[in-house]
């Protein structure tokens, strides 16, 4: 009774991509930060502060393009915070990052109480004060773009080198706080973007906690791609394309919902567990450089 | 040292702040109520906005002293609800479904406190819960899909996948079958969690498979997801339905009606009972014959619908209450 047409049809290919654009957008993001030896576990509160803000400037100016540019500013600001943090005063990066994605549950309802009498929500936006698809362009546009900049620029080399031995770099003359430090605005920034796609692109309004988990999948994902560009954009369509799966089969195929949404989450278990390759994260990820050490 | 100043410190900020939620509350003479809401929050627009829209009704009118909480995650409901009835609040409201395992402990651990539950089943004699024929309204706005539809096929989504939201899908499947029982009907669910009230993107893919499957009308029962239904509506020039609160307004031309479950009103009433000093433990039903469920027209939607296609909805609405019209509800096995 079932046709695999029902499930496999052109319009699976459109949701896959719009599904993918926030992972991709985000999980880039967090290749930069990681490939310089900072783990991003705040994707998902620096996506919910570009949501938010997005969402909020869009909502005030009716202009999606002031919402998309304040909510690259307030991606820049929380990941200025995860950066001095982790960088500066050498704090536990997962800690820090668990830190801002428990303080943005909440600070959208704060500010949205301020702003707009809700309480964690934003006013619908018209459809034309939405953001054109061009932030999926750009996301899939970010990908080459990454690669030739990680493998065949100096800031790459140096990125990956602050990542791998920041020791060597130092000697080497590298500015290793500084490259870290760029590394992890560039994520706030592509994490926010990933946000404002929810918010503004993909939606119209924010509402409370809105990515529902897309930044931890984001960073999946990367950990999936083995922190390279374009794997990384590969296990980001994965994601996409098993969710849009799940929405199809919905209903359609004779098998209960919850192991349905299960489905994802659990190759990304079988993937994460080695049975498919060994995952090879940046030598040095996680550890603060004290310059003196030796 | 520096340990005891710290702790001294911390015990000072504890103490006051506890006082100070004390002392705020120090009104002699005004009747308290206390509400926590679901997940979705109080401006999800639909399911948690009609409690406050009833609250604030309330509050309002007959000069109640009200404090709400919104839970960010289910662990924090049970510290909410505590509170309040620490506090020995005059009525304590917990708003949906998943509150009720707590609102039963909490409401033997405070027998004297009284506590109203809305979707929830606890039969405790400090407990009235509140309840709704969502079955018999969403009937209503599955005849009005069924015959607006050219299609012949209908969609439904709702939020978490649970049998008080299979109640929804069931009613508005037997109505759309009372005009046309030919009609196919599309049935997807958000999630299985309570991030699935949250999620509008994934309402929108969803609403969107389906209006790319031929369905015209999308009714939702989803909280915030929902709103991502309307923008695959309005994007794909397609119909949907509200639900709960009256969404019509949300995007005008494109919300065919809304299946309205008067979470206000039954949170009205029995504030008012408790003012009254009338309030009774026990089930309250709210259906289409105390207009607890119902379907909206107004002058967002007036267009949408034909007069004569109102006037079948009400006759039907009319052998529903005279009980000759059987709707399932899906809750009842």
């Amino acid at each position: 009774m079932i046709n695999a047409t029902d499930i496999i049809n052109l319009s699976l290919i459109g949701s896959t991509i719009r599904l993918a654009t926030p992972l991709i957008l985000a999980a880039i993001g967090g290749l930069y930060s990681e490939r310089a030896g900072i783990i991003n576990i705040a994707l998902e509160g620096i996506m919910l502060s570009g949501a938010f803000t997005g969402a909020a400037i869009a909502a005030k100016t009716g202009s999606p393009w002031l919402g998309l540019i304040a909510a690259l500013l307030a991606g820049l600001a929380v990941a200025l915070v995860h950066a001095v943090a982790c960088i500066k005063y050498r704090a536990d990066q997962v800690v820090i990052g668990t830190a801002i994605n428990i303080l943005f549950l909440g600070v959208p309802a704060l500010f949205s109480k301020a702003f707009f009498g809700s309480s964690g929500s934003t006013p619908q936006l018209e459809i034309e004060q939405r953001l054109p698809n061009f932030l999926i362009y750009i996301a899939f546009l970010i990908v080459p773009f990454t690669y030739f900049v990680l493998f065949y620029t100096r800031f790459g080399l140096r990125l990956r080198m602050v990542g791998e031995s920041p020791e060597a770099a130092d000697t080497g003359g590298v500015n290793v706080e500084k490259m870290r430090y760029m590394a992890v605005l560039i994520s706030g920034l592509l994490a926010a973007a990933a946000g404002a796609y929810l918010a503004i692109g993909q939606n119209s309004l924010f509402t409370r906690n809105m990515t529902a988990g897309r930044g931890y999948i984001a960073l999946a994902a990367l950990i999936l791609g083995n922190w390279h560009p374009v794997k990384t954009l590969l296990a980001c369509l994965f994601f996409g394309l098993a969710e849009a799966i799940s929405i199809r089969m919905q209903g359609v195929v004779d098998i209960p919902n919850q192991f349905i949404q299960m489905v994802p989450y659990i190759l990304t278990m079988i993937v994460l567990a080695g049975f498919i390759g060994r995952v090879h994260p940046p030598k040095a990820i996680g550890q603060p450089y004290v310059k003196e050490r030796r | 040292m520096r340990r005891l100043i710290l702790i001294s410190i911390l015990a000072i900020i504890v103490f006051t702040g506890c006082t100070g939620v004390f002392s705020r509350d120090e009104e002699p003479g005004k009747i308290r109520v206390g509400i926590v809401y679901d997940i979705g929050g109080k401006d999800d627009r639909s399911f948690n906005a009609a409690a406050w829209e009833g609250v604030k009704r309330a509050r309002d009118q007959m000069g109640i002293k009200l404090r709400d909480a919104e839970p960010g995650d289910p662990t924090s409901l049970e510290p909410s609800l505590r509170a309040f009835a620490e506090l020995k609040y005059d009525l304590v409201i917990g708003v949906g479904f998943a509150q009720s395992p707590v609102i039963e402990q909490v409401a033997k651990d405070y027998p004297n406190v009284n506590f109203a539950i809305i979707d929830g089943f606890v039969l405790l004699p400090n407990v009235s819960p509140l309840l709704f024929k969502e079955h018999e309204g969403s009937f209503l706005v599955g005849m009005i899909a069924a015959s607006k539809s050219t299609s012949g096929k209908l969609g439904f989504v709702g939020g978490m996948d649970i049998p008080l939201i299979h109640k929804f899908a069931k009613g508005y499947e037997e109505g759309a079958k009372y005009v046309n029982p030919n009609i196919q009907i599309m049935e997807n669910y958000v999630g299985i969690t309570d991030s699935a009230w949250n999620n509008p993107s994934k309402g929108k893919e969803l609403a969107k498979n389906q209006y790319d499957n031929g369905c015209d009308v999308v009714f939702h029962a989803a909280g915030n997801s929902g709103m991502g239904v309307f923008d695959a509506a309005e994007e794909t020039k397609k119909l949907a339905i509200g639900v709960d609160s009256n969404q019509n307004a949300i995007k005008p031309g494109y919300v065919l009606t809304s299946m309205l479950k008067r979470v206000d009103v039954a949170v009205y009433s029995i504030i008012q009972d408790i003012v009254e000093k009338r309030f009774k433990s026990g089930i309250h039903v709210y259906g289409l014959e105390n207009e607890g469920v119902d379907f909206a027209i107004d002058d967002n939607n007036r267009a949408l619908i034909p007069p004569d296609l109102i006037e079948k909805v009400k006759q039907a609405k009319a052998e529903i209450i005279a009980g000759k019209i059987k709707v399932t509800n899906a809750m009842e096995k």
